[in-house]
């Protein structure tokens, strides 16, 4: 039996496959040898992008860089590999009263991810984004020097590495600020909203909430255009919770998480079926506004509570649509997209809306600027270029760009946006994508 | 908790699913041939669950110096040393190969884990617990040398389990089937009959606890092992395993 590192790969939207060759080291000097040896290498960490952002000819897996390095627990900073996924951090810190900065919707990505994508989560228009909060990480270049960037050493590097989607080297190992938190539970507040007016509005409101974020039902039409429900929390504090949940207020109790056991039939997801969906999710709140308190997996990963939930959106895949759109037209720009989606039937099971801050302008390879953000999930189906055409065209109109860590088919004058990551060894099959479609 | 072959994933996915349920080790010596990966694994454990941990030079290629061993002292062995080899037919007749992998999989393996029995064995408790292989059921041609060094490796555990009975010493017998681990990186491997070394760990720390004599980390692989036994030798010699 001679090895044989060529296997299927595909990230979290199962599209596309490819068939390359995939290696993982956990040795600086085996994972130089492999970047010396090979041409177009690209990282990939938990393959929970969406699109082609982490596939190239040669990839570099950082699942066995998973080890934890330090944690200073007075000042709540941890060194660890960047294979860790945020869920294996948080393992260990909110235990210790310590949480992540900023966090996406999954806790089932990878530090070296992290970076790369320079995640942002509903707390962007308060406390920014991912890379905030490094404050240093240890970087392999092109010839397998290993480098640590910070804001003070090799900060051209730094920067173009954070949102630079694996496009400088490989990231190997970082170091981060957590939050300091009382309890793993947020206080939290869903109100519900008719329109589009009504949902802009509240955002507006809630600014000085920690954590906002709303769901669409997008395949309301008319009046009901932009019917959602926003959510916004803060962590809670001892105080503040039940008797029972006070004890031991920084501990979870094991929670049972099914497993979608195999890839759902084509039929089950259809214009009907979403709709259903969307129309009981929204009913399923009764009342106008609900306080209450949930606890942190509920509130920032209701979606991680089902494994393997890609699986529901069949074998051919999904994809996720993620713009943003500059602030002052963000509500007309959101108006004319979700008019789109209602018109196309071809409805997303899982519509968000969120607002983000100012950007940070030294993280220039960074997706995030002020505005509105709409994130879509969409089935693959021979109908969905169209679509998704559309959506660009409108999307170009108002200045807007897509999030590359969800791109697979978007047109590229959206998705060229990254600077200074111009390099002959590090190429993905996104990047390649992008410059041949100029 | 004494960890012979400490960069094995199996052994360190052991350890953390040990400390993970409670656990807790006055030390984890950790013995290896590879000190920058284990020194990785000792900080790992060491932020994660604030274990402490030693780490031991231990080559099996070379002599041994058992003064080093002198200071170790546990009730729980783990013995995750394995070499694959080469199993083709270069490798066969190559000597340094079939050296290596008898040296590593048995004959130097055997010397050390008895010096540490011997320990358990006067302080009547511990656990030894030993992976060996569904490679060592019986002899096929894909990697005999290896299958006759984890046969021989199986032979001396369930002796051993034999003696150290009465003297209150339990031994438990591993036997992995495929794993999907650095050993098999590469090799096409039938992902249904393969476990993660997480898997693993779960399936041995339960049988650990249970103080099970041999098992299986997939089931199946119980049942595979034992028509694979049963083939009779007239037509298991024909066939291309």
């Amino acid at each position: 039996m001679k090895p044989n590192f060529t296997q299927k790969v595909t990230n979290w939207g199962n599209f596309p496959i490819v068939e390359k060759e995939m290696r993982s080291e956990d040795s600086f000097k085996k994972i130089k040898e492999f970047v010396l040896s090979h041409n177009e290498v690209i990282a990939r960490g938990n393959g929970r992008c969406y699109g082609d952002a982490s596939l190239g000819e040669n990839i570099f897996s950082s699942k066995k860089l998973n080890k934890f390095i330090s944690f200073d627990r007075i000042n709540g900073i941890i060194e660890c590999e960047s294979g860790v996924l945020l869920s294996e951090v948080l393992e260990i810190s909110v235990p210790q009263g310590y949480f992540l900065y900023v966090t996406p919707g999954t806790k089932f990505i990878s530090i070296g991810g992290a970076i790369a994508s320079d995640v942002h989560g509903k707390n962007h228009h308060s406390e920014g984004c991912f890379s905030e909060y490094v404050t240093e990480f240890k970087l392999m270049t092109e010839n397998g020097d290993v480098i640590t960037c910070s804001r003070e050493h090799n900060t051209d590097k730094f920067w173009s590495t954070i949102g630079g989607m694996g496009l400088t080297g490989i990231i190997l190992s970082a170091k981060f600020k957590l939050k300091n938190i009382e309890t793993a539970y947020i206080r939290q507040e869903s109100i519900k909203a008719d329109n589009l007016d009504e949902i802009f509005r509240l955002f507006e409101e809630s600014e000085s909430w920690t954590y906002t974020v709303a769901w669409i039902d997008c395949l309301q039409k008319g009046q009901n255009i932009g019917r959602s429900i926003l959510m916004r929390g803060e962590h809670a504090f001892r105080h503040e919770l039940a008797e029972n949940e006070a004890k031991s207020p920084l501990v979870l109790k094991k929670k049972f998480s099914p497993t979608v056991p195999f890839y759902f039939p084509n039929f089950v997801l259809n214009a009907l079926t979403v709709k259903l969906f969307n129309f009981l999710y929204y009913k399923k709140q009764s009342k106008k506004e609900i306080k209450n308190f949930v606890d942190y997996e509920t509130f920032f990963y209701p979606l991680d509570f089902v494994n393997d939930w890609n699986k529901i959106y069949g074998k051919s895949g999904f994809i996720q649509y993620q713009m943003v759109i500059p602030k002052e037209t963000g509500k007309e720009g959101m108006k004319r997209i979700l008019e789109t989606i209602a018109n196309s039937g071809n409805g997303s099971f899982l519509a968000v809306l969120k607002l983000f801050g100012e950007n940070n302008t030294d993280a220039y390879n960074s997706f995030p600027f002020e505005g509105y953000t709409l994130a879509l999930d969409f089935k693959v189906n021979s109908k969905l270029k169209q679509l998704v055409d559309q959506l660009d065209h409108i999307v170009q109109e108002f200045g807007g760009r897509i999030y590359l860590t969800k791109d697979s088919m978007s047109r590229s004058s959206l998705t060229d946006y990254l600077k200074n990551v111009n390099s002959s060894k590090f190429v993905s099959l996104q990047h390649k994508r992008i410059l041949n479609n100029k | 908790m004494i960890v012979l072959g400490s960069t094995s994933e199996i052994a360190q996915a052991f350890v953390e699913k040990a400390l993970q349920e409670g656990e807790r080790f006055e030390r984890i010596y950790l013995f290896t041939s590879n000190k920058e990966t284990t020194e990785r694994f000792a900080r790992h454990i060491d932020v994660k669950f604030l274990q402490q941990s030693e780490i031991i030079e231990l080559d099996l290629t070379k002599e041994i110096n058992y003064q080093n061993f002198d200071s170790v002292n546990s009730s729980l062995l783990f013995c995750a040393t394995g070499y694959l080899g080469d199993g083709t037919e270069e490798g066969l007749y190559d000597n340094k190969n079939t050296e290596k992998i008898i040296d590593i999989n048995y004959s130097k393996l055997v010397p050390v884990i008895n010096y540490f029995a011997q320990k358990f064995e006067s302080r009547r408790s511990g656990t030894i617990i030993g992976l060996s292989s569904v490679a060592g059921d019986r002899g096929r041609q894909s990697n005999f040398i290896y299958g006759s060094a984890k046969a021989a490796f199986t032979a001396y555990l369930s002796g051993l389990r034999n003696y150290l009975f009465e003297k209150k010493v339990h031994v438990l017998t591993v036997k992995p089937g495929f794993m999907a681990t650095k050993m098999t990186e590469g090799l096409p491997l039938n992902p249904k009959l393969t476990a993660n070394p997480k898997q693993a760990a779960e399936c041995i720390y339960k049988a650990f606890k249970k103080q099970k004599n041999v098992t299986y980390v997939l089931p199946i692989w119980g049942v595979i092992m034992m028509i694979i036994r049963n083939i009779p030798e007239f037509i298991f010699k024909k066939l291309k395993l």
